[in-house]
């Protein structure tokens, strides 16, 4: 145990005395904030540029449903318009805020009404195009007389190969004309504008005591543990990997055996990574967290009201048991892997096998969160290897009976130990072996030599 | 011989890996305050006896004993290990892997650090003590691998092909080293290639070939046992003793040298009477023992 203590120490203190690890630790944020503001900087980029739609309305009467239609598009209700922006409305829902990012994205419109008079439609084309082709306009849409009994629009444009707009003009005139058609038998415009509202549904998560407000905030933790797990083995795998060998390359593990037996070796190493990761996350997360804390209350300074997505203190400690559950129980993989591999180039291709368990739990997650009882749901959150991100889902999604989660703790990381055991026996056989590369036989052979 | 006296025996150990045999029925007793040799050519068994005897394996039958208890890993703490596979880690300082060496034998705080100074020092390596593992020179390495294997000051010293890649200087340092661990009273077991070497330092020796012990005890038993009753004879004259097949039974000529294979039982004493009264003038009569080199050639090629 001592011994185990000596170990785990060398492991820890060796790499977070690091050159690389002091740097990736600081460079981490700000390759995240890096992934988060490059997207959003780009999109803000291209809303800048609004699109130049001209509309030909022969029906003289429709225009301004269509252009309020257009640009209102992906609010789909008919909710007042925002001629040329979307002002942000704080107490929309998560979902509103995405649509309306989605929105944002998707760029504006300059719309100019163009008067056929009485001129023939070809000059007004004709016309028309030569604005497009001196630049002076994108596009143009040809709104035909009797649009209001079926006939079909036209769409001119240099670019019609971005069919978002495309999608986003035909949707709009659509609407424009179902209303105008609706409005033609005489419905009111009040009554039109309340019949179109659109519903939300707000979802609330009933378990043994209360009923709580669940917004999908917490089903996008839930995500984010499988999805931290997933980082993290792609962050520490080749570490787990590299710490298992470090003897073998060196040629230390002898000199180690003569002092400390193979599985505590082999424990107190993925111990070690184990509490590097750890370590490097929670400077993270408490960066995050703080800026977190500082933007939040900043902008409630300004009179700005944003949550924090609640989260329950129980769950909390559940996904950190499960998200060391997870990181542990594949580290260990890594370790087997580490054990049968003479060198790092051998390994490449059982790396891609060990993610593979981690990868499906990812397809699981979605059967499993619509219907969370189910007898595969129940399996997948038991089973090790797929246990770390499902269950985790499961809590959310439903009220998990304790025995059950305990039961998934205690498989996973009993797993984890054996796979460690393991590890450390094909290990040390096959250090005394040396030569060439254990054959999966072989390895079977020395797990069940006494 | 008593438990009090012998460090570490082997009693009929046999360990086999599937069908290979590396290890057969093999009894050994190393005793304390003694530099024993384990010789053998390649693949003979010696590499496997001695993880045996660390620990690092376990033999499949027959008992291992050490300071006169029965095999367990706490016994690890009192053994210094230098295998023929080392290393170091060459990202970590010198002294800090020294330390950790040391503490994985139980052997920490202060008098772990004035153990890594005092031998650095005694190595002439202390400007080396924060640099990394790297930045030394293989023979540099070899030292502070060695101090790795003796840091916690252990009883027993087992020592596998210690000398190799060393150059002259360092393996007299290292050869004085082994001769105090000795006046300490420690036990050093060590395998080797080089004969001559053995052959200066070991208090008594074992030779394994194909597995199996071919013969054990002190060096000057095993020469004397070897002992071929053969001389070295430089004179003028005295060629009809030589000749003489009841007390020469061959003779090997040299350019002015003649090495001469005693007949059975004769005493080189009447040989040189003989030699005197037959008028030759002598001017060189000395017996010949055999070379370990000799004994390891004939044993080894002659079992074959």
């Amino acid at each position: 145990m001592k011994k185990l203590l000596t170990i785990i120490k060398r492991e820890y203190l060796t790499r977070v005395n690091s050159k690389a690890f002091i740097f990736s630790t600081l460079l981490g944020p700000i390759v995240m904030v890096a992934f988060m503001v490059v997207p959003v900087l780009i999109a803000m980029t291209e809303t800048g540029v609004a699109t130049r739609l001209a509309i030909v309305d022969q029906t003289g009467r429709i225009f301004d449903r269509v252009r309020e239609s257009i640009l209102n598009e992906a609010g789909e209700g008919s909710e007042p318009s925002w001629p040329g922006g979307h002002p942000v409305d704080i107490d929309q829902s998560s979902e509103e805020q995405a649509r309306q990012a989605g929105r944002a994205m998707m760029g504006n419109f300059k719309i100019e009404k163009v008067d056929p008079a009485e001129r023939a439609p070809e000059d007004v084309k004709r016309e028309l195009n030569g604005r497009v082709r001196r630049e002076e306009l994108d596009s143009y849409l040809v709104i035909p007389p009797d649009v209001l009994t079926g006939r079909k629009a036209e769409y001119y444009g240099r670019n019609v190969g971005d069919f978002i707009n495309s999608m986003r003009i035909e949707e709009g005139l659509s609407r424009a004309v179902n209303e105008q058609r609706l409005a033609d038998t005489g419905v009111d415009q009040n009554l039109l504008r309340e019949v179109s509202k659109r519903v939300t549904v707000n979802t609330f998560k009933v378990n043994g005591k209360t009923e709580e407000q669940d917004s999908g905030e917490a089903f996008f933790l839930v995500l984010g543990v499988g999805l931290l797990i997933f980082i993290m083995i792609l962050l520490y795998g080749g570490t787990v990997l590299s710490a298992v060998m470090e003897e073998k390359e060196t040629r230390i593990a002898e000199i180690l055996f003569s002092s400390v037996r193979p599985f505590p070796l082999m424990l107190g190493k993925l111990v070690g990574v184990s509490l590097v990761a750890v370590t490097q996350f929670a400077i993270w997360g408490l960066i995050i967290a703080g800026f977190s804390v500082y933007g939040v209350s900043t902008l409630k300074g300004q009179g700005v009201d944003l949550q924090l997505p609640p989260v329950s203190v129980a769950n909390v400690v559940y996904f950190v048991l499960f998200f060391l559950l997870g990181f542990f129980m594949y580290a260990s993989v890594y370790a087997v892997i580490g054990s049968i591999v003479r060198t790092y180039d051998e390994s490449q291709g059982f790396l891609m096998v060990a993610i593979v368990p981690l990868i499906l739990s990812f397809y699981l997650v979605f059967p499993v969160v619509r219907s969370p009882a189910s007898t595969m749901a129940f399996w997948a959150s038991i089973v090790p290897l797929s246990s770390p991100v499902i269950m985790p889902v499961r809590i959310v999604s439903q009220t998990v009976p304790y025995w059950q989660i305990g039961l998934s703790l205690l498989l996973g990381f009993g797993a984890a130990i054996l796979l460690t055991w393991s590890a450390a026996r094909i290990y040390r056989i096959g250090m005394l072996m040396y030569g060439k590369r254990a054959t999966i036989p072989e390895v079977w052979h020395w797990l069940r030599q006494a | 011989m008593t438990t009090s006296q012998t460090t570490v025996s082997l009693e009929h150990v046999t360990k086999r890996f599937d069908e290979v045999t590396a290890v057969k029925d093999l009894s050994l007793a190393v005793r304390a305050g003694r530099i024993y040799g384990l010789i053998g050519p390649n693949g003979a068994g010696k590499t496997t006896t001695i993880r045996m005897i660390v620990n690092i394996t376990a033999p499949d039958s027959g008992g291992i004993q050490l300071f006169g208890q029965q095999q367990k890993a706490e016994l690890q703490d009192r053994i210094g290990y230098l295998p023929e596979e080392r290393g170091l880690y060459r990202k970590m300082r010198i002294s800090d892997q020294l330390l950790f060496f040391a503490e994985l034998k139980d052997f920490k705080g202060r008098r772990a650090k004035e153990a890594v100074d005092g031998w650095l020092g005694r190595m002439n390596l202390v400007e080396w003590k924060n640099k990394k593992a790297e930045a030394l020179s293989k023979g540099m390495q070899q030292k502070i691998q060695f101090i790795a294997a003796v840091i916690h000051d252990p009883d027993l010293l087992i020592l596998d092909e210690p000398f190799s890649g060393l150059d002259p200087i360092n393996m007299e340092l290292l050869k004085e080293i082994l001769l105090e661990f000795k006046a300490a009273g420690k036990t050093i077991i060590f395998s080797t290639h080089l004969m001559e070497l053995a052959e200066k330092i070991c208090d008594d020796i074992c030779l394994i070939n194909r597995s199996q012990k071919v013969l054990e005890g002190s060096l000057r038993d095993v020469k004397r046992s070897f002992g071929r009753n053969s001389v070295s004879v430089r004179a003028e004259g005295g060629d009809g003793v030589l000749d003489d097949r009841s007390i020469v039974s061959s003779v090997k000529r040299q350019s002015n040298e003649v090495e001469a294979l005693l007949a059975e039982g004769v005493d080189p004493q009447l040989a040189l009477r003989r030699l005197v009264e037959s008028g030759a003038r002598i001017t060189k009569f000395e017996l010949v023992e055999p070379t370990l080199h000799d004994i390891f050639i004939e044993k080894v090629s002659g079992g074959s």
